[in-house]
């Protein structure tokens, strides 16, 4: 399969596919590995402890990728996993990513997080914003330790009071469900906020279920008429990929995938290079695209 | 991604077993973990290294899991058969506080193995102690060698025994000298990590200086 394909181009009716034609780089997304000290069922990576599908990015990858990405624009680094800080090169990478741009990460917040405070409590003082996404799936901690394991919403919500204690921004991630209304769910969430010492309009993100990599999922194609007819010139705008990339190290060799989401399909490798990966037009023939076509879903905080 | 030859398999006891794996030059820190895997059922789980850096062998501590999916075939396993591993990872990192930091070891059942990697790696400061909780005295790995590399304190929930604390390790803590800056390193069950943790954060220990490894919930 390639760029050039009709799968890529087309629907299975025939349609031309939607498409995003990236206009800027305001985010720059590093997969950290796959690696992971949870082994959650319901993964969008697949992730587990000792995991290497995506294998853990070294300081040496981040480098050039970021000296690159500086010029055109970009406005922060972000990392997601597996867990980052089971990455050995984390605090060495944060440590000069922080001295450029601010930087998000997604974290798990249990015990890799925690063993490497004291180093990521010192970033409170560095010339950019570090802020902290945590994955709290749902308000009630055993349906979340259900998944994550016995425990683990406590101690994530603690550390989650004791990072914002220290001056660092914190928001959550949750999961969709279906029929819920969004307000009650989110609000369901406020009790704990006030026993971990969060400000109570603390940011929330919810995700829908995107499943596991590799995943066929029944959803609608998007046409090139649906991003027309049911989306605004904003809307098509606010498309991870049009405005980022991840930076993905798979089998020794480092890609530029379209977004977060999309690393399980190799057409979505987009070069090695961010001046290559940005001339690239992205089609929505994922079935994670669809949710950022009906949802809006995000995992950037821009 | 690698594989490595078994060269022994001990039985501590009903189940807990040393698995000896050739080093194949694998470079790791102390307090990694690597994935082994039963390729049969195409499975793996993550067991800490509890052989010393400058060894020649790889040594793992195991407890064979009812119903679990890697540990029992890791406990049938002969010498010579071959052991799929992944690379090591880790972020539990016994003593490395600073050379000055006075520091304890706390372990339940095969959290020992971090700090066995710890002792059994030359030129290293002691810790003030190590506790050890087992379950049963055959669940003790290494005991006389334990006791030879630093003060040692056994507890053992389960079963009387001559000279040893019967009961949780958590009954020896109050035993530990009150140094405010004491690095506390914990492996084991996450009962006794949150409990441990909460009884030297009450006593003013900073967060910081509490280091925690615990079990991977999964057989």
């Amino acid at each position: 399969m390639s760029r050039t394909s009709n799968d890529w181009l087309l629907t299975p009716n025939g349609d031309p596919r939607g498409y995003i034609q990236p206009e800027r780089l305001d985010e720059l997304w590093f997969h950290t590995g796959t690696n992971c000290n949870l082994r959650c069922p319901f993964c969008l990576e697949g992730s587990k402890p000792g995991d290497n599908r995506i294998e853990f990015i070294t300081f040496e990858d981040f480098l050039p990728l970021a000296k690159e990405a500086l010029p055109l624009g970009l406005k922060r680094f972000s990392f997601t996993g597996g867990e980052p800080f089971v990455n050995p090169a984390m605090v060495q990478i944060l440590d000069w990513a922080l001295t450029h741009r601010p930087c998000l990460v997604l974290t798990n917040a249990t015990e890799p997080l925690m063993n490497r405070m004291a180093e990521i409590l010192a970033f409170a003082d560095a010339p950019n914003a570090l802020s902290f996404r945590v994955s709290l799936d749902f308000s009630d901690p055993e349906r979340h330790d259900a998944g994550r394991g016995k425990g683990n919403f406590r101690k994530s919500l603690r550390t989650l009071g004791r990072l914002h204690e220290a001056g660092f921004s914190v928001s959550i991630a949750r999961l969709q469900e279906d029929g819920e209304v969004p307000a009650d769910a989110d609000a369901a969430y406020s009790r704990h906020f006030a026993e971990a010492g969060l400000p109570e309009a603390t940011r929330i993100i919810s995700f829908p279920d995107f499943q596991l990599p590799g995943s066929i999922a029944e959803v609608p194609h998007i046409t090139e008429g649906c991003m027309t007819r049911y989306l605004t010139a904003e809307q098509r705008s606010g498309f991870m990929c049009n405005f980022s990339k991840m930076v993905v190290r798979k089998d020794g060799k480092l890609g530029l995938y379209a977004c977060t989401l999309v690393d399980d399909d190799p057409d979505y490798d987009l070069g090695s290079t961010l001046a290559e990966a940005q001339q690239e037009r992205v089609t929505l023939k994922h079935h994670r695209c669809y949710s950022c076509f009906a949802f809006g879903a995000s995992c950037s905080e821009g | 991604m690698g594989h490595h030859r078994v060269q022994e398999l001990r039985r501590h006891g009903p189940d807990v077993y040393e698995l000896v794996l050739e080093r194949n030059d694998l470079a790791f820190e102390i307090g990694d973990c690597l994935a082994l895997h039963n390729e049969a059922a195409a499975q793996s789980r993550p067991y800490s290294i509890a052989s010393g850096q400058d060894e020649d062998s790889l040594r793992f501590v195991i407890r064979r899991m009812v119903g679990g999916v890697v540990s029992p075939h890791l406990c049938e396993l002969r010498n010579g058969d071959s052991v799929k591993v992944n690379p090591p990872f880790g972020w539990f990192r016994p003593g490395a506080c600073g050379e000055n930091a006075p520091f304890v070891f706390i372990a339940t059942g095969t959290g020992i193995a971090p700090f066995l990697s710890y002792l059994r790696t030359p030129q290293r400061p002691a810790p003030v102690r190590c506790l050890y909780g087992v379950r049963a005295l055959h669940d003790v790995v290494e005991r006389d060698w334990l006791a030879s590399q630093c003060e040692l304190g056994l507890a053992i929930s389960r079963e009387d025994s001559p000279g040893v604390h019967r009961g949780r390790v958590t009954e020896l803590l109050s035993d530990l000298p009150e140094t405010p800056d004491l690095h506390v390193y914990l492996c084991g069950l996450d009962t006794m990590i949150d409990e441990v943790s909460d009884w030297f954060e009450n006593r003013g220990l900073h967060h910081t200086q509490i280091h925690r490894e615990v079990f991977f919930h999964s057989a």
